[in-house]
């Protein structure tokens, strides 16, 4: 019996109607970097444009590359969502196919009397293809959550570029709004901690999902999965934040 | 003349509110529709919940080394359901709404046949022809269309307002538990008196 209709899982709740993709704009800022003269101090030239970065064009080398980091988060985070979605998908095939496999191996055990030989009880093609599918899911989620870390580390690189021209002492421009460059770094840090221990929840379900013989663990599996225990619920208001102080959102 | 007069007033009135009522039974079909998958996620939430609770979670090798990880499940599960609550909300403020619309619009026919009940004949309130059924039978249609949305409105209303997270089996329960208030609630009786009239109304 396919047991529980999963497919009616609450979906719109993990896919947010704000996310819609946002233009990450390096071709232009390419550009725009030919315009800060060659040699010229960035840290200068963020000092000189502090206050109105964001309705400026030309942004200090430290204030694009963070800006860039807003985008791809927003953009690495919106991937995300997707890529768990499908998976989720799959993972529910996979529940649903072997719980049908489980109760043929059951009708034919007791059909045969127990004489015929049990070739491969509980497997299947089908179920194999599945698997390989979500480990290819799970490939590309880890894809992203890569990618987020090396966003966490040039933020932190910005960051310690900062503190060598400034040092230990304060004074330091602020490069969009209101956020220390330290904070960008709390934010990305953050994120990228919560998405690294959703990866591994997800690299262990993906694991023992085919294997789980138990109802209320293949649905709780399924529910892990989907709901995503460790990406907080504040993540949403960081990103935002994030992308409200850097100017991709209008104030 | 003067006895047809106040009669006519009496049916314009209706023709204007039965068109009303149409409308409104869209909207309020529409909504109820709208809310059948939200019921069915709460239901499915509401299994979720349970096999959380079935389980212990530090039994299971392949999850023993993940923190807490029962109880931000369970939030995460919890807000979901909020989530959905929030939209069953909004839904219920527009049956509401149609509600209320339908009622102040058949109020207004009934005090218009108040004003002109001593005028006309009880001949003319009864007479009937091949396309218009009397205006007694208009007017009691009206007011049983309205007790349907009250009692329907009032049903669902209390449904919804019987969901506490404690009790998961009765959350399960909610989408069969809907449609029941349908089947009690006859949804096919304003439809069924708007096609009585439909003649009346294009005369």
């Amino acid at each position: 019996m396919v047991a529980w209709g999963i497919g009616e899982f609450p979906q719109e709740v993990t896919s947010s109607p704000y996310f819609q993709p946002l233009k990450v704009v390096k071709v232009l800022q390419v550009k725009l970097c030919g315009a800060i003269k060659l040699g010229q101090d960035p840290a200068i030239s963020a000092n000189t444009l502090g206050s109105v970065t964001p309705r400026k064009p030309v942004l200090s080398v430290s204030a694009r590359k963070i800006k860039d980091n807003a985008a791809d988060w927003h953009n690495l985070i919106l991937k995300w969502e997707a890529l768990s979605d499908a998976g989720f998908a799959t993972a529910n095939n996979i529940a649903n196919t072997k719980v049908s496999l489980l109760s043929k191996d059951r009708t034919e055990l007791e059909s045969s009397d127990g004489h015929a030989e049990k070739t491969h009880p509980e497997y299947s093609e089908e179920l194999e293809e599945l698997c390989e599918q979500l480990r290819a899911t799970l490939d590309g989620l880890t894809k992203i959550q890569v990618k987020m870390e090396k966003l966490s580390s040039t933020t932190k690189g910005v960051c310690e570029l900062e503190n060598y021209h400034y040092g230990a002492e304060g004074g330091r421009p602020v490069l969009f709004h209101t956020w220390p460059t330290a904070h960008f770094y709390e934010v990305s840090r953050q994120l990228s901690d919560m998405y690294g221990k959703e990866l591994r929840l997800k690299r262990a379900i993906a694991e023992e999902l085919a294997h789980s013989t138990d109802h209320d663990l293949t649905l709780n599996y399924l529910s892990l999965w989907l709901h995503q225990p460790y990406v907080d619920g504040d993540s949403k208001l960081l990103l935002e934040s994030m992308l409200l102080e850097t100017g991709h959102r209008a104030l | 003349m003067t006895q047809g007069q106040p009669l006519l007033a009496v049916q314009e009135a209706l023709k204007k509110c039965f068109p009303v009522v149409e409308e409104q039974q869209g909207l309020w079909q529409s909504t109820l529709r709208d809310c059948q998958p939200l019921l069915t996620s709460l239901s499915n939430l509401a299994e979720q919940l349970q096999a959380a609770q079935n389980l212990r979670f530090e039994d299971v090798p392949s999850l023993r080394s993940f923190p807490d990880l029962k109880e931000r499940l369970r939030r995460k599960q919890l807000e979901a359901g909020d989530t959905v609550l929030d939209k069953l909300e909004e839904s219920l403020a527009t049956l509401l709404k149609v509600r209320d619309t339908v009622s102040s619009h058949v109020e207004q026919v009934l005090q218009i046949y108040e004003q002109h009940a001593d005028t006309i004949s009880i001949d003319a309130v009864l007479q009937a022809s091949v396309v218009s059924p009397s205006v007694a039978d208009m007017l009691e249609w009206l007011q049983d269309i309205e007790r349907h949305y009250r009692s329907s409105y009032l049903k669902r209303k209390y449904l919804l307002s019987s969901i506490q997270w404690e009790d998961l089996a009765n959350i399960q329960a909610l989408p069969k538990a809907w449609d029941r208030i349908s089947e009690d609630e006859h949804e096919d009786l304003v439809q069924d008196i708007l096609l009585n009239v439909s003649f009346f109304l294009e005369e």
